[in-house]
């Protein structure tokens, strides 16, 4: 097919729109949070930073301790400031145990799918698809009064145990296709050198699977990442806040400090950010596999 | 070899042991964690459920009073509606954006399209939380970079209150949801595209056939059971849309952005705490999307074999 010059220009139109379309909004991120709240309020038109200052990223990762001179006025400061590096380290420690823990599990269960291929191992698959689709919100007013009454409220192991209940069936859609695709003759091979299934399962099975193991995972630990509503209900103790509840904190007080909200917020999105940037190749074909071939 | 052979089988679990264990964990969790859950919700909401009856412990059966409420709640049918405006809007968006984007990325000879392959999962990245906070920042009356932007322009001569108006803040909700999600549709058209052999445009287009044409009969149909897929996950997905709403108007103004779950987190976990009612209004909503959800299974259970 050859393109007519026109169309390739109104082509190039179109690409530079859905670029503008992917990452513009983000810009008002990068803007605001290199500002004092005084100078964006001083000037309503003016849309780039007069005197840009990393002041409001100091005062965050430093928890409240590194005031800068754009604070001389400021006599109260939100709460989630200083609560930031704490929820950091829990975001991290809940997204790594969600992501282990259904990487594993969904590990066992996806081969039993893909490649013992029993009647009801398969039906499994179908019961996973109709698990996804429960609306989390559902799930969440049982399980509040259930880990009320089981002392799981409040406490990071409470938005774990969520969060795998949640996310679970979709690590096992997202893993099938990849244990579906790899030929029957490798594992045959390694049974008949005296390998036992759950041998050729660890040894040959796995270690072939290794893009689908890191597209899992990755996957897995975003949308871990990103869980607002579970840790939301489950937790009300600051110490045991993640990211998204400090974030969430904000909302009462946002019409106060934008620039200073922005600083977090551009916190909060890049380690999600940069891991789908640079593991990229793994998450686009997890989440084509996860969606149509699971 | 043989006899080591015979040994190392007989201790061998059979396929169908070796399945049981394997799906020991993920049955567990799924049964303590979801099926459980999801009935004790039914049950729930057959009982009066406040937060004091949950500090004592005894909650008295209360019949169907939970469901009378919800459905005598002038405010249920208002998100109700809510609910149904912003998923068939945005439902609509994400499809025939991420199509068009789509589209323009299968070409390689577009100049930049791999930039745009590369850019592609940016809003998909960002937590829906902060997505959330990042528009109400754009959509601020005085501080906002849309009225900014528009009045650096010289469009407007007065800022204009986005969020304040119900019209105006539903759109908002509207446009923060949709930009978050719509990449996930372009990944699959753009997966669904790359699997359409270049032939067919190539015997169309020797036909005779128009760009409009062989858009029409040929790709249309071909990405029709991918399009499907993604209908009634971004349907049901829309139905669950909780982070932006919470962060961007908290249903405001008045009731306008009322949705399913902010339905279902305001009665329960905002006071007066009526779990029960909470339950009930989250089983209303679990049974509308089991119809979609059967609808789902079905579609993707074709595919798979």
């Amino acid at each position: 097919m050859r393109l007519s010059r026109t169309r390739r220009a109104l082509l190039i139109v179109a690409n530079l729109a859905a670029i503008a379309f992917l990452v513009l909004p983000l810009l008002p991120v990068v803007l605001g949070a290199l500002q004092s709240e005084k100078a964006i309020q001083s000037d309503l038109r003016s849309l780039l930073p007069r005197q840009p200052t990393l002041a409001n990223f100091e005062l965050i990762l430093s928890g409240g301790a590194l005031r800068g001179p754009i604070f001389d006025q400021v006599s109260y400061l939100p709460k989630s400031v200083e609560r930031f590096p704490a929820a950091f380290m829990n975001s991290v420690a809940v997204a790594a145990s969600v992501s282990l823990l259904t990487l594993l599990f969904g590990a066992f269960s996806a081969y039993t799918v893909a490649r013992l291929r029993l009647a009801w191992t398969r039906a499994l698959l179908s019961l996973s698809v109709a698990s996804r689709l429960v609306p989390l919100i559902v799930l969440m007013v049982p399980l509040y009064v259930l880990f009320r009454r089981y002392g799981l409220l409040n406490s990071l192991t409470g938005v774990v145990v969520a969060e795998i209940g949640f996310l679970l069936p979709y690590a096992v859609l997202i893993l099938v296709p990849y244990f579906a695709a790899l030929p029957a003759e490798l594992e045959d091979a390694a049974r008949i050198d005296g390998c036992t299934r759950f041998g050729a399962f660890l040894r040959i099975v796995l270690p072939l699977a290794t893009p689908g193991l890191a597209a899992c995972a990755t996957i897995m630990f975003i949308l871990s990442w990103h869980e607002l509503l579970i840790p939301l209900i489950v937790v009300s103790r600051p110490e045991a806040m993640t990211i998204p509840v400090v974030l969430a904190g904000l909302v009462s007080d946002y019409f106060v400090f934008f620039t200073l909200m922005m600083a977090i917020c551009l916190l909060g999105l890049l380690p999600t950010l940069l891991l789908v940037l640079l593991l990229q190749k793994y998450v686009v074909r997890g989440l084509v596999a996860g969606a149509l071939k699971g | 070899m043989r006899r080591r052979l015979a040994r190392v089988r007989g201790r061998e679990p059979t396929a169908g042991a070796l399945a049981v264990v394997l799906n020991l964990p993920s049955g567990l969790c799924l049964l303590l964690i979801l099926a459980w859950p999801v009935l004790y919700a039914g049950w729930l909401s057959l009982h009066d459920v406040s937060l004091r009856n949950l500090r004592t412990g005894e909650l008295p059966f209360a019949g169907l009073a939970n469901y009378a409420r919800l459905f005598g709640d002038e405010i249920f049918w208002l998100t109700l509606r809510n609910t149904c405006v912003f998923v068939g809007i945005s439902v609509a968006l994400e499809v025939v954006l991420a199509l068009a984007v789509a589209l323009v990325i299968d070409d390689d000879r577009v100049g930049l399209s791999r930039v745009t392959r590369v850019l592609l999962l940016v809003p998909w990245g960002v937590p829906p939380v902060v997505n959330g906070l990042l528009w109400a920042f754009i959509f601020n009356t005085q501080f906002g970079y849309l009225n900014r932007a528009l009045l650096a322009l010289g469009a407007i001569a007065e800022p204009i209150n986005w969020l304040g108006h119900p019209t105006r803040a539903m759109g908002a909700v509207i446009t923060a949801y949709v930009w978050r999600t719509t990449p996930f549709n372009i990944l699959l058209y753009h997966a669904g595209l790359r699997g359409i052999p270049r032939d067919y445009y190539e015997a169309a287009e020797v036909d005779g056939a128009s760009a409009w044409q062989r858009f029409c009969h040929v790709t249309l149909p071909l990405l029709r059971p991918i399009i499907a897929v993604s209908l009634i996950l971004r349907t049901t997905f829309g139905f669950m849309v909780f982070d932006e709403i919470f962060a961007i108007t908290q249903g405001g103004p008045g009731n306008a952005t009322w949705v399913a779950a902010w339905y279902t987190y305001r009665a329960a976990f905002q006071p007066p705490f009526n779990v029960g009612l909470g339950a009930a209004s989250a089983w209303v909503m679990a049974l509308v999307l089991a119809v979609a959800g059967i609808a789902y299974a079905r579609l993707i259970g074709r595919h798979v074999t």
